[in-house]
């Protein structure tokens, strides 16, 4: 096990640029996910901690050594492919235990080992197939057992779940998870569904265009988004976004919509700012700001009712308790303490919270 | 119960409407079979059955080719192939041929194609110029090859004459030619072989690679353990079109050395070319071609059976 660090990490393909600049420390025995849309450079940052892409600029360090310059069979990774891509023509048994006989490790210890894996992964039955004769979660899991078995330093997903169903992902998530705190190996994980990277990550890393957008827990990066990027891809359903003005401690639509909000020191009277408000914390009341139902989707215990006000389309998720039907006219309060503030040209935040 | 009674009534639908579901896809067939199965059929049967069955009856016939068929011989005209020296020297130059494609010929395309399908520059470029000589007419790599060899004035001689030598002339050399023929064989055809593993490799899914480069495994690893088991089928689907493309060789031997000298470059249809249709013995020629059909079905139902049957 070893802890990872990337420093200054650069990819450019000819002229253009796809990774600049990334800094990013991952403590040994971290769950990392870094998560983004497509194209934001996610998989090739991770391909380049495994070598299989070129570091144009920076260093990726492994433990304490500098890994730039090794093949990926030298770092000591193991790699989970979104396609899984395991061995078709050897059967679970041989898939697990690939890499140990190429390490020329003893026949006993490469039994034992797999079969420990197999165990642990609940593979047991299936070491005799093939993995055309597997499903895609039982695939997923021999995929987890070949990168378990060799005790790598640094363990690496490449959106694993992606090729699943609903159902399946998510059992495959706790799986992924419960696994992690099992071997305890340093991870990195990439996807594009902030979901995933939600649950299973001790730290999540926001991308966007080649560039860290935030760093944190969570919880972080859901209760105070760095910049508008950060507070419109976090949460689901996505936040909702007023162009406005700063007033004192309001910020003023173009339709005549208030917000009050914390200002922090940055923000002045008169600053285009864009004001960002979760669908979740927006409350129907008899007062504040009224629009009209456009439509309702139920989704069992909670309902996102999109209320059109002054033309702008405004998601509110209420209890499914609630019966609310298109057309009607609602009044929407607003908390200012789950009132985030963007400057409009910089996208940073400048509202306090 | 409830459940139990539904559960017995849809097996027992179902088992009632399965041969109706059965009859009403053949009756939806009919159709497509009587419009489409009889020009199919009778072209195959003009063309292909019956010239086989009148080959095997004129087989044992001793008959010029003149008239119709009056000598009946029996099996002498089978007797007398298997006396042939020149049918002996076919049949060792078509396993020679054989040997050669699967020898060299097979393993030097798997090595260009996987040489060729690198990201490198000049990649394409040199797909093509491979696959030239296979794009070229047999008659004409023929023509070309045998200027080629000339002792006189072809290639071969120049660079003999560059080094102050004599040029040896080898299509008139009886234990030479055979070995000039094959080097224009696989020069001719694996560009066509190369074609086949590089779709081959292009089919391999690229992180199957890149999880063996993880994994640990060296290029030849790589290439010994899981590139060519994937490419299994490729290979055997090769080595198949080798050996059927030597049994059907002649265009190119033809021009190049005709089949000699003392029949030392005869295959088994240029054989029956000479042998049968230029001497007007038709009889005799329709024996070999009966030889060389039971030779042809024989390997290659042999070796779809052994070897391809689960491709």
């Amino acid at each position: 096990m070893a802890g990872l660090e990337l420093r200054n990490i650069a990819k450019n393909y000819g002229t253009v640029s796809v990774i600049e600049g990334i800094n990013l420390k991952i403590d040994d025995g971290e769950f990392v996910a870094l998560v983004g849309p497509s194209g934001c450079g996610k998989s090739t940052i991770l391909r380049m901690i495994a070598g299989l892409e070129d570091i144009t600029g920076g260093e990726v360090s492994i433990g304490n050594d500098v890994v730039n310059d090794l093949t990926p069979r030298e770092r000591n990774i193991a790699m989970v492919f979104q396609s899984y891509a395991l061995y078709p023509h050897m059967n679970v048994y041989r898939n697990m235990a690939f890499n140990l006989e190429l390490a020329g490790k003893p026949k006993a210890e490469i039994d034992s080992r797999v079969r420990q894996a197999a165990q642990m992964l609940e593979l047991e039955p299936l070491l005799d197939r093939k993995p055309s004769q597997l499903s895609g979660g039982q695939r997923q899991r021999v995929a987890m057992g070949r990168a378990v078995v060799r005790d790598p330093s640094v363990f690496l997903f490449d959106e694993p779940l992606s090729n699943l169903d609903a159902k399946l992902r998510v059992q495959m998530r706790s799986e992924i998870k419960a696994l992690h705190k099992k071997v305890g190996v340093t991870s990195v994980y990439v996807t594009h569904d902030q979901v995933e990277a939600m649950t299973l990550a001790d730290r999540v890393v926001v991308l966007n265009r080649g560039v860290i957008q935030q760093a944190g827990s969570p919880m972080e990066l859901y209760r105070q988004p760095a910049n508008l990027f950060v507070a419109g891809f976090i949460g689901s359903p996505a936040m909702n976004f007023f162009d406005a003005t700063v007033s004192g401690n309001t910020a003023r639509t173009a339709g005549g919509e208030v917000f009050a909000f914390e200002p922090g020191p940055k923000v002045s009277d008169g600053e285009k700012v864009t004001v960002g408000i979760r669908p979740e914390h927006l409350q129907l009341g008899s007062s504040g700001i009224s629009g009209q139902v456009s439509f309702v989707e139920p989704t069992g215990g909670q309902t996102f009712v999109t209320v059109d006000v002054s033309g702008q389309p405004v998601v509110v998720t209420v209890s499914g308790e609630e019966t609310i039907n298109p057309g009607e006219s609602l009044n929407i309060i607003t908390n200012p303490r789950q009132t985030y503030v963007f400057d409009s040209r910089t996208g940073e935040r400048v509202s306090l919270n | 119960m409830t459940e139990t009674v539904a559960a017995t009534g849809l097996s027992a639908g179902t088992a009632l409407s399965r041969p109706k579901v059965r009859r009403a896809r053949i009756r939806g067939k009919w159709p497509v079979l009587v419009l489409f199965l009889p020009p199919a059929l009778l072209l195959f049967t003009v063309f292909v059955i019956l010239p086989m069955g009148e080959a095997a009856w004129y087989s044992f016939y001793n008959w010029n080719g003149y008239g119709l068929p009056t000598e009946w011989i029996g099996w002498k005209n089978y007797e007398l192939i298997f006396r042939q020296g020149a049918f002996r020297n076919a049949l060792v130059n078509n396993g020679l041929i054989i040997l050669v494609s699967i020898c060299i010929q097979v393993p030097l395309a798997l090595w260009l194609a996987t040489m060729v399908t690198k990201h490198i520059k000049g990649a394409t470029f040199f797909r093509l110029i491979f696959f030239l000589p296979y794009v070229l007419a047999d008659v004409a790599a023929g023509m070309i090859w045998r200027f080629v060899y000339d002792g006189e004035f072809g290639l071969v001689a120049n660079i003999y004459h560059t080094f102050g030598l004599d040029a040896p002339f080898w299509l008139a050399d009886k234990n030479a030619a055979f070995s000039a023929v094959l080097g224009v064989i696989v020069w001719k055809y694996f560009g066509f072989h190369m074609m086949l593993f590089i779709a081959g490799l292009q089919a391999i899914d690229k992180s199957v690679l890149e999880a063996a480069d993880i994994d640990g495994a060296t290029g030849w690893q790589k290439f010994r353990r899981v590139t060519l088991p994937l490419l299994g089928s490729t290979v055997r689907l090769s080595v198949f079109f080798a050996v059927v493309g030597s049994l059907q060789l002649f265009d190119m031997i033809m021009p190049l050395t005709g089949g000699g000298p003392s029949n030392s470059t005869q295959t088994l249809v240029t054989f029956l070319y000479s042998f049968g249709v230029m001497r007007m013995q038709v009889g005799f020629g329709s024996a070999v071609g009966v030889v060389l059909f039971v030779i042809c079905v024989t390997l290659a139902f042999s070796y779809k059976r052994i070897f391809m049957k689960n491709d």
